[in-house]
């Protein structure tokens, strides 16, 4: 690898830490947990979108010999988060629901038992009486009955962003294109779903709570809060996590729900398994948005004007903490993308709806944003007579225009879009793709032999590791922009990380454990990376926003390159040699020049804990530091994807011959890794441009309520995937920039893209579905 | 999702079985590969009293030649796993068929009695089971009786067996040529729409599932092909004659159009294709 800081493990795929585990069936979830007198929680929820609760009555299951748990028995106790944007409406979301339900899932009892079988029979014994008011399911119908008393209209956020002069720039544009898009409202869906276990000790007052969380410690952080407890006496511990997706990267209800379960009974550990139906209704959705959109274009096809209202169904609640801003400021703060733009307006608003609550999935906002670009883009060029490739090229952002300051006032890092377009087209092997469409279109009539083929493309540009300059959330009242590694030499040479980042499955212990070992000058198998428990490390807020490689990166690097300095400055002492003379390479110390080395690692550490005898003077005891670290700003990941396709006009099939993703992640610290993060994301995007939808009914409630119905891809829907990279470091300690996301962003406006050119029809409703293509083509 | 009480059987023989339901006065059902039921009573929308296990019956499983020439048929054991049916080379349509059921683990498990009795319109089995004139053999309190498909089938997830009855066996007859194609969102699941369509004793008949409550013969397409016409004219009065319902994967129209392309392709598939 390139750079100083790539030598070592860094740039290598070295076998991941946690596959032993992980691959052969021991991995350690929440789920496994098994504690003495451990009871079972199974939660009542609401069967309707909206409607006052009348009455509640437990008595037959307190009878049976459950424990329940109903809304007023935590009423005291809201959600609400919290922002200081100037139009946003708090609301509060109560733990378990009382007075109304506002969505069909809200947890509104809670039964323990001795299983979740018993608790689920506990559950039909618990009668709750409705009185079912009208649901409002669409965010951009006129509300049949307001959600919360602070919202007649059912906004909870309002904003416009304005830059140039958009109306002038339209009057001068060659061509104007105007569309209504809208996307569907799916989610992440993690092989585990949610899941908790809590426990209060009352003889120290220590709560702790086993989450299946990407955020433990903003998790620590809002229980102490919520519950008023000493955030020293709360104990967050996120084992092994099966994957999160933005779903986990929030607090929900039945967390707080099961901590004060807890808390009414002491020494008792309370656990929650969410199933599949719950997760379905329950858990975090995202990405249903309607976008009018409006772009002029110049006759070369540069980008003139771009204007959109942009309406994002944010749900029931406004997601704590995150807020409802979330997608909506997502959205406009990114929908121009990578292209350069002058005049922009952009009015974006997240309306509160009888559905479950949206909140942050894996690319927040942007497959969505990015379809609605690319949309306007494809629909201008071919009223230019331009190719999808010109359109692009004339617009994207160049090397030469960085720093470029988007028009919603991002600062673009990266500008390489154009690069990783050319090598994702040549990837692809554009020329003879186009060729072999031609020879099908000239071959015959439409509906008779080969299929038609279409190509698509999209450039993208993901924000990651944002600093405290851009930090994520809505001006919320905290700053993500930093975390904490400690880093500690053991008596016997050996290194423990204790990291802030959180791991779901990306493998973040190896990838903190290879930061460490070359920034330290120790073997990768000499270091063990602790993460998720915030007893352990210092701080972290955790894996989203693909934040973790660049700032808990730079954390975990800072904090090695500190203990570098003490070894070698301890070395340096016991051997009367300068530090700045000294280096260290696995483990062992030498002088530069020389070709031995003169002390191990390991003899430094034992003095430095052991032998206080040989200790240099000035020089403390112990061998381990602290650092933060904050990028200040954010670091722009460019890419491009383009895909090959096959559609069946009888039947609206569609076949994705060859799909191409270029991006730039900087430095590759684990080829395998950043590999696996562009194809799971581009997996994810596939499932959500072709298949998954979660679909209400009129009256609220869910029609996609299984797996069954709520169609995820597998394997065979998902292809073989040819992933390439450009690599421009980032001004950051590791020189990486986020790749966990960027991949969702492309295949909505990939795919859509692809069928309007093989068929001449224009998507402008996701999911592309064998029925919908069929539809427009009759 | 965990269901609710229930007894268990383990039953030993048929006879066990039928006793068991009836003891059961209509609240019992049978547990086979489990493949739909389990799922059912996990999610409390079918709650039995009893649950009567058939798996450890000896001599239920397995599919061997029954008859010869045109009169060629195969016995498919109530008990033969959906993978066992895609590995055997005796009746070549039920083997392509039970490849297209479910994933892996489901064809490991899944049972050719239990798909035939869950009658779920959509599935793979009972399509061929209509298309090819397939007779159920039925064991009941004292007796034995055959059911024919056309016969079995009475609604959607509905059978015309009684509630003290299990389905023992199934006689598929081979047909001389044949077609099955079968058009689904993703790999495995339950189909949109699948068409069959067998040559037996001279005869070309379509059938197709997912169109109805129930699988359904194509008689129109079915005439059109016995007085000549061609394959796509067969294709087109079959779907002509559907009246699909709608749901949030097709309308009415979209069902058609498949179920036309469907049996083109099944009709190719069989060299029927004129």
């Amino acid at each position: 690898m390139k750079g100083s800081v790539m030598k070592g493990s860094l740039g290598t795929s070295v076998r991941r830490k946690e596959d032993q585990r992980l691959v052969t069936g021991h991995g350690r979830y929440v789920g496994d947990l098994q504690l003495p007198r451990m009871r079972h929680v199974a939660f009542q929820r609401s069967p309707h979108g909206h409607a006052r609760i009348t009455g509640v009555n437990a008595v037959a299951a307190l009878a049976a010999g459950h424990r329940v748990f109903t809304g007023a028995d935590f009423a005291h106790v809201v959600l609400r988060a919290q922002s200081a944007l100037p139009s946003y409406v708090e609301t509060d979301q109560p733990v378990l629901a009382h007075e109304k339900v506002r969505f069909a899932g809200e947890p509104v009892a809670a039964v323990v038992a001795a299983d979740r079988y018993r608790a689920e029979d506990g559950l039909e014994l618990v009668e709750v009486d409705y009185e079912p008011l009208p649901s409002t399911v669409c965010a951009w119908d006129p509300p049949r009955e307001s959600l919360h008393a602070g919202a007649p209209d059912n906004v909870l956020l309002e904003r416009t962003f304005d830059a140039g002069s958009v109306d002038d720039a339209f009057a001068a544009a060659a061509v104007v294109v105007e569309r209504e898009l809208v996307t569907n409202r799916h989610a992440g869906n993690p092989m585990e779903c949610r899941v908790g276990a809590a426990l209060w000790n009352a003889s120290d007052r220590k709560l702790t709570f086993w989450s299946g969380t990407q955020v433990p410690h903003i998790v620590r952080n809002m229980i102490a809060e919520l519950l008023d407890l000493p955030e020293g006496s709360v104990r967050v511990i996120a084992p092994d996590v099966g994957g999160g997706f933005g779903v986990k990267a929030v607090l929900y209800p039945e967390d707080v729900a099961l901590c004060m379960i807890a808390m009414r009974m002491p020494g008792t550990p309370v656990k929650w398994v969410e199933d599949r139906v719950e997760h379905l209704a329950a858990a975090t959705h995202a990405r249903d948005h309607r976008y009018l959109i409006k772009a002029g274009f110049a006759p070369d096809g540069a980008l003139m004007a771009l204007q959109a209202d942009v309406t994002c169904n944010v749900g029931a609640y406004s997601v704590y903490p995150w807020t409802a801003g979330l997608e909506p400021l997502m959205a406009g703060g990114l929908l121009s993308g990578p292209y350069r733009l002058d005049n922009y307006r952009c009015t974006v608003r997240g309306v509160a709806t009888n559905t479950a609550p949206s909140g942050p999935y894996r690319g927040v906002a942007r497959p969505a944003s990015v379809f609605a670009m690319e949309s306007v883009l494809d629909a201008g060029a071919r009223e230019l007579g331009l190719s999808g490739v010109e359109i692009r090229r004339r617009n994207l952002i160049r090397p030469q225009d960085i720093p470029y300051k988007m028009p919603s006032r991002l600062v673009d890092d990266s500008g390489h879009y154009d690069e990783c377009l050319t090598k994702a087209l040549d990837l692809l092997g554009y020329d003879e793709i186009r060729a072999e469409q031609e020879r099908r279109r000239s071959a015959g009539p439409s509906g008779a032999g080969e299929p038609p083929i279409g190509i698509g493309f999209a450039c993208y540009n993901e924000l990651t590791g944002l600093g405290r300059a851009a930090s994520a959330g809505p001006r919320m009242p905290f700053r993500t922009g930093h975390d904490a590694c400690t880093v500690r030499v053991n008596p016997d040479g050996r290194v423990t990380v204790f990291s802030g980042v959180t791991s779901q499955g990306q493998g973040l212990e190896t990838t903190m454990a290879q930061i460490v070992a070359d920034g330290l000058g120790v073997g990768y198998d000499d270091v063990e990376v602790r993460t998720g428990d915030t007893d352990e490390s210092l701080w972290g807020f955790g894996a989203f926003s693909s934040r973790q490689a660049v700032i808990g990166g730079g954390a975990a690097h800072r904090t090695a390159t500190a203990v570098q300095e003490k070894v070698l400055a301890l070395a340096a002492g016991l051997l009367e040699a300068n530090p700045a003379d000294l280096r260290i390479e696995h483990g062992q110390i030498g002088v530069v020049g020389e070709p031995k080395p003169r002390i191990s690692l390991a003899e430094v550490a034992r003095v430095a804990y052991l032998e206080s005898n040989r200790l240099p003077e000035g020089i403390e005891p112990g061998l381990e530091a602290t650092r933060f670290y904050d990028p200040i700003r954010g670091a722009f990941a460019a890419g491009a994807q383009v895909a090959a396709i096959e559609v069946h006009r009888a039947t609206g099939e569609l076949r994705i011959l060859k799909y191409v993703c270029v991006e730039d992640a900087g430095h590759v610290m684990h080829p395998q890794i950043v590999d696996g993060q562009i194809a799971g994301s581009i997996a994810q995007g596939i499932g959500g441009a072709l298949y998954e939808h979660l679909v209400y009914d009129d009256d609220g409630n869910l029609s996609t309520g299984t797996l069954l119905d709520y169609l995820m891809p597998t394997s065979a829907e998902v292809p073989d995937l040819v992933i390439g990279h450009v690599s421009h470091p980032a001004a950051n300690p590791l020189g990486v920039r986020g790749v966990g996301e960027g991949g969702t962003l492309g295949p909505n406006a990939v795919l859509a893209g692809a069928v309007a050119d093989a068929l001449g029809i224009e998507i402008t409703t996701l999911p592309i579905t064998p029925a919908t293509v069929w539809t427009e083509l009759q | 999702m965990k269901c609710a009480p229930f007894d268990y059987v383990r039953a030993a023989t048929v006879d066990d079985v039928v006793t068991a339901l009836a003891d059961a006065d209509g609240d019992g059902k049978i547990l086979a590969g489990g493949q739909s039921l389990v799922p059912i009573l996990a999610l409390r929308m079918a709650r039995p009293a009893v649950l009567v296990d058939v798996n450890r019956i000896p001599g239920l499983g397995g599919v061997r030649p029954d008859g010869a020439g045109d009169g060629a048929a195969v016995h498919v054991g109530a008990l033969t796993r959906h993978s066992a049916l895609a590995a055997q080379s005796h009746h070549p349509l039920l083997a392509e068929a039970a490849r297209w059921i479910g994933h892996t683990a489901i064809r490991s498990r899944g049972t050719a009695g239990g798909s035939i009795a869950h009658a779920d319109p959509s599935a793979e089995l009972p399509v061929v089971a209509v298309g090819t004139g397939a007779v159920v053999t039925v064991s009941g309190p004292g007796r034995n009786r055959s059911v024919s498909a056309d016969e079995l089938f009475a609604g959607a997830l509905m059978t015309s067996l009684g509630e003290d009855e299990m389905i023992i066996g199934i006689r598929f007859p081979v047909p001389q040529r044949w077609g099955f194609a079968e058009f689904a969102r993703r790999h495995g699941d339950f189909a949109l729409v699948t068409a069959v369509v067998a040559e037996i004793g001279g005869t070309v008949r379509i059938a197709l599932g997912g169109v109805g409550s129930v699988p359904v013969r194509a008689a129109a397409g079915e005439q059109v092909l016995a007085t000549g016409g061609t394959a796509a004219e067969a294709a087109a009065a079959a779907s002509a004659e559907l009246r699909p319902t709608a749901d949030m994967h097709g309308s009415a129209p979209f069902r058609q159009a498949i179920a036309a392309e469907m049996i083109r392709r099944a009709l190719a598939q069989a060299r029927i294709d004129r």
